[in-house]
């Protein structure tokens, strides 16, 4: 019982008054800030300053709550001092990913709503947090990937810049005339609303292949109309490819059956045997 | 201007057209085909957009019972109640235009010109006496293209071919382009070649003159050493050769300092 009354719960209600009133405090000064900076600044700004005022005032309010409760900051802070040693070594991976946070945000390399590729995962920057940037992935999947993969590893932002180049792949048969089709493609950039004027698009030959000549259509669009415009414009080379009776070809593949198997019968047939033409092997055994 | 034959008119930016219930409004202007169809309880607008060899000039409008074929896009609103006037209000481009003279043109050093430049006009279908603007549609498919020092830094514009006509009579007054006259003073020691320079459309408002054309107020640009420190200056007032006007549709953006030093350092890409 004198346990009980000995303990001043005066200053420990006071204190988590403090503690309680900096979190409503500090997460209504962070919403204003949203509210106001939503308009005036990116996303990636207004997240940024949301997170700092919350952090600052919550802090401020939980000092005043420590201060209330009876410690004595030096002691608070001596302490933090030694256990900072302590906890670098255990926590050694968060330190790691903290500080890497601090640089990317310094750095600066992708803000959120940006479209990033890491490794082998793409997606719209959802969050930068301490610990880790937040993705989603266009077929929707929630990714998290640590500061420290970010710093040490390539990061694609595809989305900086306002235009983008998109170079598709066209193979043409060798029969054809590569001129000709050379103009049909810068046609159809010249008519799709999607493909810029400027930079201008242009066409390369880039190889023979073994079944066509390969060239490369590239033409430059607005970052926001990639999709659209790859798929756009490769519908238009099929139609306009077809209507021109220019042909696409494919690989070519011949099957050989082994050496210890009947070699396939191959005849060239006149016009005048097509009438009576022996059956194919397929249909022998009917 | 409207004149009546077999059920055609000449269609008026502008000006409040009441429907009946069950009515639709077709449109034939610009690039585009345009129904709107008044119902008990909503709007509906269909819209598609052709192609065609030559610009027409003429905005035809007729009102029937008839409605598009299924395939045409359909956009549905609700109907405010009492609503039944239709306006269809001009409006400029959101991006600046960059203006490609098919031939380019020379200005001698000292020397000044006027060129008429037509500009694409997006058509704003409001509803009610509040004017309530339902949606918006480019009256053709308006090209892009990239206006900057490097494929970094610069600027998305819509794109306009342009004969740069020097003679306002010979410019065309087509309802779906505002005519802008741009005055370009060479005040260097060199000629000045314009091969495209852009006119920064969002800044500009749309009047309507008494034979129903559109027009916005001049733009001057002055040159005096080199194109990038080329100054660019936005008329208060409609161009006197325009006629009477009124403002029918406000400029975009107003002119920012900040803007503008962008909309002149990039006038001549």
């Amino acid at each position: 019982m004198s346990v009980l009354t000995g303990v001043a719960w005066g200053q420990w209600v006071s204190s988590i008054f403090l503690l309680v009133l900096g979190l409503v405090l500090g997460s209504l000064a962070a919403r204003s800030v949203s509210r106001f900076m939503a308009e005036r600044s990116t996303r990636h700004h207004t997240v940024m300053l949301r997170r700092f005022v919350f952090y600052v005032i919550v802090l401020l309010f939980a000092i005043a709550a420590l201060r209330e409760a009876g410690f004595s900051l030096d002691v608070v802070l001596g302490a933090a001092g030694i256990l900072t040693v302590a906890i670098g070594f255990a926590s050694q991976t968060s330190a790691s990913n903290m500080i890497s946070g601090l640089f990317l945000l310094v750095e600066k390399p992708f803000e959120i709503g940006d479209f990033i590729e890491v490794d082998a995962t793409l997606g719209e920057v959802v969050g930068i947090d301490m610990l880790s940037v937040k993705l989603r992935t266009p077929d929707n999947l929630y990714v998290r990937i640590p500061n420290e993969t970010l710093i040490k590893t390539r990061v694609v932002n595809r989305s900086r810049f306002p235009i983008r180049r998109l170079d598709l792949t066209v193979g043409i048969a060798y029969a054809e005339d590569v001129e000709r089709v050379e103009a049909l493609l810068l046609g159809l950039a010249e008519k799709n609303p999607v493909c810029l004027e400027e930079p201008k698009p242009f066409v390369l030959v880039t190889a023979f292949g073994p079944s066509s000549v390969d060239l490369q259509f590239s033409f430059w669009v607005p970052k926001d109309k990639v999709l659209d415009g790859r798929s756009s414009i490769m519908v238009a080379i099929k139609k306009a490819l077809d209507r021109e009776g220019i042909e696409i070809p494919f690989p070519h593949t011949s099957i050989y059956a082994g050496s210890h198997s009947e070699p396939f019968r191959v005849q060239l047939l006149g016009p005048e045997t097509l009438s009576n033409k022996e059956p194919l092997d397929v249909d022998k055994d009917r | 201007m409207e004149s009546k034959t077999e059920g055609r008119r000449d269609g008026v930016w502008a000006q409040p057209y009441t429907l009946a219930s069950g009515q639709t409004q077709s449109h034939q202007l610009g690039h585009v085909n345009l129904w709107v169809t008044l119902l008990d309880r909503e709007w509906q607008i269909r819209s598609e957009t052709v192609e065609l060899d030559i610009d027409p000039v003429s905005w035809t409008e007729t009102v029937g019972h008839t409605l598009p074929s299924k395939e045409m896009s359909l956009q549905r609103f609700i109907r405010a109640e009492g609503a039944d006037t239709v306006t269809f209000i001009p409006a400029v481009g959101s991006l600046p235009t960059v203006v490609r003279p098919y031939q380019p043109l020379t200005i001698p050093a000292g020397e000044q010109c006027v060129i008429y430049v037509g500009t694409l006009v997006w058509m704003n279908v409001c509803v009610g006496d509040a004017r309530t603007m339902l949606t918006e549609i480019p009256l053709a498919v308006p090209s892009l293209t990239w206006v900057g020092r490097n494929t970094m830094e610069g600027e998305l514009c819509y794109s306009s071919a342009s004969v740069a006509r020097l003679v306002l009579e010979a410019v065309p007054k087509r309802p779906w382009r505002a005519v802008t006259p741009v005055t370009i003073i060479n005040r260097r020691e060199e000629p000045l070649l314009l091969e495209r320079f852009s006119l920064p459309t969002p800044m500009l408002s749309l009047h309507l003159n008494e034979r129903g054309q559109l027009w916005t107020p001049g733009v001057t640009v002055e040159c005096e050493t080199d194109m990038n420190s080329a100054s660019l200056h936005v008329d208060q007032t409609v161009f006197a050769a325009a006629g009477k006007c009124q403002q029918v549709g406000p400029a975009r953006e107003k002119v920012a300092r900040g803007r503008f030093v962008r909309a002149f350092d990039r006038m001549f890409g």
